[in-house]
């Protein structure tokens, strides 16, 4: 299926790229490397109106469609991956739920400061005995009157140490599996809501990536998102375009280390003469291309495909299973091509290796998107 | 009341490429606006709102210049409304039927208080076109406008030249070509992407402005400028005392320095 971006598309990929490279990357390697959460560019993101993309504009946010939504993600992660995160949380998994879930009071209450970036969101989902398998949440929401009391844990939340908003899952029936679920909005000064400090990671160093627990934290029963017992199809519907979220960021840290690798061939001279002369690095440099540019057209397909409103779970599911390889191989290989500069701090290539990694994780394991895949075929 | 912003939509030298013998390239480079016009508009747009008038971009080129994502790429960043004359008889048109051009536009407008442009331009940087446009419309012409204010009536400017600063005031129009350190561009953001193709565009063929440009001297070649080739020796200055020291030494490892 052959893609032309729309004038709309193609501006938001210069602007962003442009203030990216203005106000992204000049910090970069030093947000990676001191491990520190970019919290000055989270008001600029939201000045540029990237917080908002996924929100419609009667919510403050500018309602641009999924595939500027992740040309943006791209570009942004091209020059920060931590950045890149920062956002796709925010906005495909806190702020998307919230649009098509919520109320029109939770809308109005809390769409507003998502979009304009008074508030950051975070998405808890899973927990220490509940990774790929959802089904097997062990937080708690016991019904109490006007509210729902919350217990229990949550790990590996991005944005938990900045966020304000928080759409967490919590099991309140009896029902077993994923039919107990539901969602739920929970403020961050919400007594008995605490978050503990960041985890520290190989890649995407600077997101703020933390345990959240609940010690009977009592939550408007008006904070239910969707109905209740429905989280489940709540937390699937999310991740089935956060996924393509997550393909996108893939993309754009295999697109630096690709530019990165690009021009180091072009500059390194071995053997009298440039090392992008030699057919090795050539091959090296196609391959890449290659793989960066069929990442790319699933990610821009699934998209497509969402911004249409058709069934898209499984093109995201396979854009973000090949994004999570080629993110790995393609800036492995720009390592190759620098040689042993590229192991070091020296240059920018080791920082997407470790920032690659991640991509086949979050979101969904390559082993869950693999399962989300097959299932389509194996009815 | 008027201000209007020239600006050119043009191959990026960013994605030309430099042949060996010095030959530069540019049928690879995507269009796009240069950073000097960005600047223009973004001192154009604080100066319009300052004054309360309207601000319009003006561009003459060929077929590219018209094509929706061009216009829109302009009026994202901040312009009222665009007009461009666009026709394959301008395609790499000079300095003298460019600025012929968007001075009839300009008088056309009416009410029009200040032209604005970029001091030069990404393709042949040739600083002409301010100059040309001034003389040919019977306005002053300031250049090396670094700051710029006005109040709808009265037009203060200070040029940062190599012997000082100089501050000048105005009144009636005039030509102002700022330079790049006059402001800084900012990315247009995505309220400002949706915004774009919701405002005015006029575009006017070669026959509405008086025809097609008279034939005009031609680029036969580009090369390398004649002279010993440079080193290409970068020197860190993160020390500058070993910096200093380095500068030194090629110096005279070259035979600058005895």
């Amino acid at each position: 299926m052959p893609f032309q971006l729309s004038d709309e598309q193609q501006l938001t990929q210069s602007s962003v790229r442009e203030f990216a490279e203005a106000e992204v990357l000049p910090i970069a390697v030093e947000v990676d490397r001191n491990h520190r959460f970019p919290e000055e560019t989270v008001p600029k993101l939201g000045e540029m109106g990237l917080l908002g993309m996924l929100i419609p504009e009667e919510y403050g946010g500018s309602g641009m469609d999924p595939l500027s939504y992740n040309i943006a993600i791209e570009e942004l992660s091209r020059c920060c991956a931590t950045t890149g995160v920062l956002v796709e949380a925010h906005s495909s998994l806190c702020s998307w739920p919230i649009v098509h879930y919520g109320t029109e009071e939770q809308k109005r209450k809390y769409l507003p400061d998502l979009a304009s970036g008074a508030k950051l969101g975070a998405f808890g989902l899973t927990e220490p005995n509940a990774g790929s398998d959802a089904g097997g949440t062990q937080t708690t929401a016991v019904r109490d009157g006007d509210e729902f009391i919350l217990n229990g844990q949550k790990v590996f939340i991005t944005n938990g140490g900045y966020a304000g908003t928080f759409v967490v899952f919590a099991r309140s029936t009896d029902a077993p599996g994923t039919r107990g679920v539901s969602a739920f909005i929970v403020e961050r000064d919400t007594p008995g809501f605490t978050v503990a400090p960041p985890e520290d990671k190989l890649g995407i160093c600077g997101s703020s990536t933390t345990p959240l627990f609940f010690d009977n934290a009592r939550i408007p029963a008006a904070n239910l998102l969707g109905e209740e017992g429905k989280g489940f199809h709540v937390a699937m519907a999310t991740l089935d375009g956060g996924r393509t979220g997550i393909a996108a960021q893939g993309v754009g840290i295999a697109q630096a280390a690709f530019e990165e690798a690009v021009k180091y061939a072009k500059e390194r001279v071995q053997f009298g003469a440039p090392i992008a002369k030699l057919q090795a690095i050539q091959w090296m440099i196609a391959d890449m291309a290659t793989d960066i540019e069929a990442g790319r057209l699933l990610v821009y397909q699934a998209a497509d495909l969402e911004g249409r409103g058709e069934p898209h779970g499984n093109a995201s599911a396979m854009a973000k299973l090949y994004c999570g390889q080629m993110a790995t191989r393609v800036t492995n290989e720009a390592i190759q091509v620098h040689g042993g500069v590229g192991y070091t701090a020296a240059y920018s290539a080791e920082r997407h290796y470790r920032d690659a990694r991640i991509i086949g994780i979050y979101e969904g394991t390559n082993e869950i998107q693999r399962l989300v895949i097959s299932r389509n075929y194996l009815k | 009341m008027k201000i209007v912003v020239a600006y050119q939509w043009a191959p990026d030298p960013q994605e030309a490429t430099v042949g060996e013998s010095g030959t530069v390239d540019f049928s690879r480079a995507k269009p796009a606006m240069s950073d000097y016009d960005a600047t223009a508009i973004e001192v154009g747009r604080a100066v319009a709102s300052a004054a309360g008038a309207s601000l319009v971009g003006v561009t003459v080129g060929g077929a590219s210049v018209a094509q929706p994502v061009a216009t829109k790429a302009a009026l994202s960043r901040g312009l009222d409304e665009v007009v461009v004359v666009s026709d394959p008889a301008f395609e790499s048109a000079g300095t003298l039927p460019v600025a012929t051009v968007l001075a009839q536009v300009v008088q056309g407008l009416g009410d029009v208080a200040l032209v604005i442009a970029g001091d030069t331009s990404i393709d042949n940087g040739a600083r002409l076109l301010p100059p040309v446009l001034g003389a040919l419309l019977g306005w002053p012409v300031l250049t090396d406008v670094q700051t710029l204010q006005f109040d709808g009536t009265a037009a203060t400017a200070a040029r940062t030249l190599p012997e000082g600063v100089q501050t000048l005031s105005l009144t009636g129009p005039a030509v102002i070509a700022v330079s790049a350190d006059s402001a800084k561009p900012k990315a247009p953001g995505m309220k400002d992407v949706l915004a774009a193709g919701k405002k005015p565009v006029t575009v006017k063929s070669a026959a509405d402005v008086g025809g097609a440009p008279a034939p005009e001297g031609v680029v036969r070649s580009t090369a390398k400028p004649s002279g010993p080739a440079r080193k290409g020796i970068k020197i860190d200055t993160t020390d500058p005392a070993a910096a200093a020291a380095e500068l030194l030494s090629a110096l005279r490892a070259a035979g600058a320095l005895s």
